[in-house]
Parts: structure tokens; C-alpha cells; sequence
């Protein structure tokens, strides 16, 4: 059975609630130490799925394999599985100690075994000596320090998170994001880790799956992701993007000239796609450069913009710059900070390789 | 030391608002409690109250027989229902409180429906079905069967009839309860290998623990004073506690000697309820507040 290699597989998982059809027809595979994001906003189905494979959730129709076993019909509790919650889930009235036990203790693992279980993973998430504290007498960290030790003291087969940043501050979530990290690769369980934010997703993981509307639109490693996306909808969720919208004037070669309010501009060719039909352009800010507009460093290929400096913000390592052009548009251009003395109210120069946008056929065009 | 002694405005404003309060304690439970106290150290004679402190009324209520058998039996009772109160409202509370949905408080309310007929109502209601020519047995002879003994005119008709006249306090305390229980817990519980029993102990019995023990104490000390339902369903052979008590203020006029045995029945159930109370950990509930020296 080629089943039987993956850590995780979900074969056409479906799920409907009333109207909303939540989870539509889903199927991939997770293997044995791949740390694998689910990344899509809001509402696209991430939780329900994660909690399919878990078990609290029943499949409407399809079927769920943890390491070959069909669990589909199988409880939670019987499936082998660890979880973090976004709101942790801590056991209010039991201690660190006994929350983190919890799983070893259903699993009616010997005392003394508990006892190394627990160590081990306390020195994992840097709780030592916090045995005896009960849930409200630690910070939000520390919650989620003890979140993801119970959810691994048991060594599951996988491990799910949903969110598991989400309620944290800025700061901790960068600290977090590198322990996440540390912790995967120490104890080579796979996660499955759901996110509606990109950054975390692409910083974290191996490979990513981009869902809307219940539905994956692109599955792979990051990187294809970021540079080559299958969809319009994956282009615009990844990086910082200037979406531009026009429509074919003319064609030659690869590229296609689009009108954008008034602005002639290059774009690829999407496939399909001929003269008057509309189409989205998705240009990556720090794909882009900018810089005096009596300057022309750039290739004969770059498309080259005009434009009024409006603001910009400062980032440390570059900076975003927020310029007008001459339709009236805005744009967003990541660059070295302090660029040859461009100041606020300054006419520049933005430019960009047209081969470094996606472009799309505008849905529902003609 | 006279500046300690001035009130500020704030001080006025929150005595103001105690006042309420404050009387209402005064006036329904220390005042009554105490008459009830020094009452119970005089004497009675002829109907009226003759103050001459001693101790006769408690020594005669603790070593005859008899008032310690209705103190042993009223206080089975207390815990028989209780008890069955317990076991018969978690499952309708927690079936409210996760299931209701938007009609959970119409479902409550509901409960509690019989309440609004009034307490000799609900119990006149209850003869009707269980005695001797009630609805229950006239069914029972009309098929050509025994009527059933067990239900006319014993103890087990009124804890029948009790059962029935607490349960709405236990179902709304455990309902009140479970309405700021996060039932999401229970997934945690399960991923983690806890089966739904196992997750009920572990978790949703020890985190509606204070909520259950102010059930307990609504159905224990209402029963352990009944009058009325033993008096009605019990019949002459079911009286208990409670039917004693009252008979000293009515026919025998043993006020002393009645003001006692209220005396006792207050630190029974007082009694009653510190234990229950003892048993509440704060930190073992749940309780989310930071703790001292933390
Ligand atoms: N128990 C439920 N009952 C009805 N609809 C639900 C339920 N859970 C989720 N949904 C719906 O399913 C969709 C996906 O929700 P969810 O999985 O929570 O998304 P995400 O985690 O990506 O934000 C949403 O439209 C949500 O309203
Ligand atoms: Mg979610």
C-alpha cells in the first residue's frame, strides 16, 4: 500500500455544515519529520479540517490515515494524536505537572515512567520548576510552553497546532517561532501547523498548503509557493503584493501589454488569455526598485514608472516606500533604506522586471 | 487619632449602600436566630416563656429516644434526596447547558415550571397521584393489580414528593455552573486520550464541583426542615424533624423545648453545608484569579 509511508494522509475529505461547505474534497499527505503549514484566512476551513484529523470532527465523506491506519472512524482518544489549541486548553484546576502528565496518565503509563516522560519534555520547553504552579499563575508564554508539552510528552504520531501564535504578543511570537522550530527538529514528530499568517507559515515550514473556501488552491514546498504561485489567489496571499488590474491592448512574444487606468504596462502572458481581456498582475514590492528619476540603472527589459514619493516607512534592514504614480494609483516598493537622499515629495523612479509579477485571467472577464 | 475618625465621602457612600443589606441580615436571620437562642435556655409553661436559663431542653432532645430517632431519620432523608436530586439533575442540566442551544432558558424556566402553582399545590398534586385513591393506584386496581403499598403514606412517597419539589434548585445550580464551564476543555481531554466518562471525571465533575455543592445545600436544608410534604405524603406513621418541631409551637405549646430543636436543625444544616464546603479547594475548581503571594 503506498499508504503506508505517510506519517498522515487524507484522502477526499469533505465537510459540509448547513450551507457552508467547510472542507471540499481535500486529500494530502504529510511524512515522517515534515513540519507542514495550513495557511488561509479567516474562515477557509483550516480548523474544521484540523479537527477532522483529529478526530473531533467527523468526515462527511472521505478517509483519514495516521501512519497507514485508516482512523477515519476511530475516536480521538483512540487515534494517537496531539494537539495545541489557539486558546491553549489548559486544565484550569490541574498543575503544570499533572496538566502535561494528563496524556501519560490515560495511557496509564507507570509512575516512574511519567516521571521521565515529564522531565524530559520540561526540559524541552524550558519549564523546569514550574510543576506546582496552577494555569493562572503563568504568562501567556509559559501557557503555551505547557500547551505544546502536553501535546508531546505522549510522542504522538503527529502533532496538530492550530494557531497556536495567535494569542501571543509580537515579541514572544518571534521567541516562539524559533522554539517551534528547535523543538520539531529535536523530536522529529511531524506538525501540521495552521495559520492565517503567512510570515509564520513561510518562516516555520517545510511545505505549505494555501486553502480558500474550504478548498486547497496550491500545495508544496515554500519556496515554489512564493516564486512560482499555481493561482491568483496564492499570489496575492504570500509577500507583499501591488495588485494591478487591466486589460490585453496588445500581444508579442511572452508578453502581454495591458491597459492599467491609463498606464501601458508589460505583463506575462497568462495562458488563454488574448487581447481585451482583463487581467491580474501581482508584483511583489521587494521585486521592485526605486530611486531618483534622473537615474537609469536598470536593464533595457525594466519597466520604469514615474512616480511621487508619498511615504516611508522604516523597517531596519530596508524600508517600504509608498509612491503615487501617474494614473493616481498607489504602489509599495521594498528597498534599501536611504536611497541616494529620496525624501518625501520627491518625483521618482519605480521600476521592475516584468517577469518578476504573476499574472492571471481576471475571473468572470467577457 | 481624630482624622482616623472621619469618614470620607466614599465611606458614607459605601455604608449607604450596606444599609440594605445589613437590615435584611439584622432583621430576618440575627434577630430571629438570636430570640431562638436565648429561647432556647428558659423554660416554658402554660403557653407562655419563663426566663430561667438552663440547659433541660437540649439534654431532653439528646438522650430521649425518640427526638434523636427523628433527628437520624430526617437526616437520611436530607441525604437521600440530596442524593437523588444529584444523580437525577446533572444529566438534565448538562444536557440544557450543551444542547439547549437558544432554548436554554426557556428549558430552565421550564424546570421550574411547577413552582409557579405554589409549594401545598405541587404536593396536593402529588397525593393525588400516589395515595391510596390517587391516579397511580386507582391505574394499579383498575388492571387488576396490587395497589403499590410503598408509595401510600410512607417515607418513600415523601422523598418521591421532595425529590420532586428540589430538583429545579439542583438542575438550575449545576445549569448556572456549567453556563461558565468552557466545554471546549473536553476535547482537550479526549485528544489527550481521556474516553467521554474519563473526561467527565477529570474534568467537567471537579470544575462544577462548587456549583454541585450549592445544589446540595438548596436541597438538603429545605428537606431537612420539610413540614409540609411528610405531612402530606408521609402521613401519620412518615412524620419527621420538621413535623416534631412544629408541633411545639402548636398544640403541646412547648415554645422552649421547639426553639431548641430549631437550634439544632440550624447547626445541622450549617453543619451540613461546612463540610460540603470544606471539600471545595479553590485552586481544584478552577478558581481563576491570581492567588496570594504570587
Ligand atoms: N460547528 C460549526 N457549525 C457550523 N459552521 C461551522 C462550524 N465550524 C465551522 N463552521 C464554518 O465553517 C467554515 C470554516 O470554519 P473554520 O474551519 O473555523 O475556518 P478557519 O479555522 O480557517 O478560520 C466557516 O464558514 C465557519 O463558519
Ligand atoms: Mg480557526
Amino acid at each position: 500500500m503506498q499508504t503506508s509511508a505517510h506519517a498522515l494522509e487524507l484522502v477526499e475529505v469533505e465537510k459540509q455544515f448547513g450551507p457552508v461547505r467547510a472542507v471540499d474534497n481535500v486529500s494530502f499527505s504529510v511524512e515522517k519529520g515534515e513540519f507542514f503549514a495550513l495557511l488561509g484566512p479567516s474562515g477557509s476551513g483550516k480548523t474544521t479540517l484540523l479537527r477532522i484529523i483529529a478526530g473531533l470532527e467527523s468526515a462527511g465523506k472521505g478517509s483519514v490515515h495516521i501512519g497507514g491506519r485508516d482512523v477515519t472512524r476511530k475516536p480521538p482518544y483512540a487515534r494517537g494524536i496531539g494537539m495545541v489549541f489557539q486558546d491553549f486548553l489548559l486544565f484550569p484546576h490541574k498543575t503544570v505537572g499533572e496538566n502535561i502528565s494528563f496524556p501519560l496518565k490515560m495511557k496509564k503509563m507507570p509512575a516512574a515512567r511519567q516521571k521521565e516522560q515529564l522531565d524530559w519534555v520540561l526540559e524541552l520547553v524550558r519549564m523546569k520548576g514550574f510543576e506546582d504552579r496552577f494555569p493562572n499563575q503563568l504568562s501567556g508564554g509559559q501557557k503555551q510552553r505547557v500547551a505544546l508539552a502536553r501535546g508531546l510528552v505522549a510522542r504522538p504520531d503527529i502533532l496538530l497546532l492550530d494557531e497556536p501564535l495567535a494569542n501571543l504578543d509580537r515579541e514572544l511570537r518571534k521567541e516562539m517561532e524559533v522554539e517551534m522550530r528547535r523543538f520539531q527538529a529535536e523530536i522529529d514528530i511531524p506538525f501540521v501547523y495552521v495559520t492565517h499568517n503567512q510570515e509564520e507559515a513561510l518562516t516555520l515550514s517545510n511545505r505549505v498548503a494555501v486553502m480558500k473556501d474550504g478548498r486547497f488552491e496550491q500545495v508544496g514546498d515554500k519556496l515554489e509557493l512564493y516564486e512560482a504561485p499555481a493561482t491568483a489567489f496564492v499570489a496575492s496571499f504570500l509577500g507583499l503584493n501591488n495588485t494591478i488590474v487591466g486589460q490585453v491592448t496588445a500581444q508579442e512574444g511572452g508578453l502581454s501589454t495591458i491597459d492599467w487606468k491609463g498606464i501601458r504596462l508589460p505583463v506575462p502572458t497568462p495562458e488563454g488569455v488574448g487581447v481585451g481581456d482583463s487581467v491580474q498582475y501581482y508584483l511583489r514590492s521587494e521585486k521592485m526598485h526605486i530611486g531618483p528619476l534622473e537615474d537609469t540603472p536598470e536593464g533595457a527589459d525594466a519597466t520604469r514608472l514615474a512616480a511621487r514619493l508619498r511615504d516611508i516607512i522604516f523597517k531596519g534592514q530596508y524600508s517600504d516606500y509608498f509612491v503615487i504614480v501617474e494614473n493616481g494609483e498607489e504602489m509599495v516598493i521594498s528597498d534599501v533604506p536611504d536611497i541616494k537622499g529620496i525624501t518625501i515629495g520627491d518625483q521618482v523612479a519605480v521600476s521592475w522586471l516584468p517577469e518578476d509579477g504573476f499574472a492571471f485571467a481576471a475571473k468572470g472577464d467577457r | 487619632m481624630a482624622a482616623q475618625l472621619r469618614l470620607t465621602r466614599r465611606d458614607l457612600k459605601a455604608m449607604a449602600l450596606s444599609l440594605p443589606g445589613a437590615l435584611f441580615l439584622l432583621f430576618f436571620l440575627f434577630l430571629p436566630l438570636v430570640t431562638i437562642v436565648i429561647y432556647s435556655f428558659w423554660r416554658s409553661e402554660n403557653y407562655t416563656m419563663i426566663a430561667d436559663w438552663n440547659l433541660d431542653n437540649y439534654i431532653t432532645l439528646l438522650t430521649t429516644r425518640t427526638y434523636l430517632t427523628f433527628i437520624f431519620r430526617s437526616l437520611v432523608m436530607s441525604l437521600s434526596v440530596s442524593f437523588i436530586c444529584l444523580v437525577y439533575s446533572w444529566p438534565v442540566a448538562y444536557f440544557i447547558a450543551r444542547y439547549g442551544g437558544r432554548y436554554r432558558l426557556i428549558l430552565v424556566l421550564l424546570t421550574a415550571a411547577p413552582f409557579f402553582t405554589g409549594i401545598i399545590l405541587r404536593v396536593t398534586a402529588m397525593q393525588q397521584i400516589l395515595g391510596p385513591i390517587g391516579v397511580l393506584n386507582m391505574f394499579l386496581t383498575n388492571m387488576g393489580l396490587a395497589p403499590l403499598k410503598l408509595l401510600m403514606y410512607t417515607n418513600y412517597a415523601t422523598a418521591l414528593g421532595l425529590v420532586y419539589l428540589w430538583i429545579p434548585f439542583m438542575v438550575l445550580a449545576i445549569y448556572l455552573s456549567l453556563l461558565t464551564f468552557d466545554f471546549k476543555l473536553l476535547d482537550a481531554a479526549m485528544i489527550n486520550g481521556a474516553g467521554p466518562l474519563r473526561a467527565f471525571i477529570e474534568v467537567t465533575w471537579p470544575l462544577n464541583w462548587i456549583g454541585t455543592c450549592i445544589g446540595l445545600a438548596l436541597v438538603f436544608i429545605p428537606t431537612f426542615a420539610a413540614t409540609i410534604t411528610p405531612k402530606f405524603l408521609g402521613g401519620v406513621n412518615g412524620a419527621l424533624y420538621g413535623n416534631i418541631l412544629a408541633h411545639q409551637f402548636g398544640a403541646t405549646g412547648t415554645w422552649a423545648l421547639g426553639s431548641a430543636m430549631g437550634v439544632v436543625l440550624f447547626a445541622i444544616s450549617s453543619l451540613f453545608v461546612y463540610i460540603i464546603f470544606k471539600t471545595v479547594n479553590l485552586n481544584r475548581a478552577g478558581y481563576t484569579g491570581k492567588l496570594d503571594g504570587e
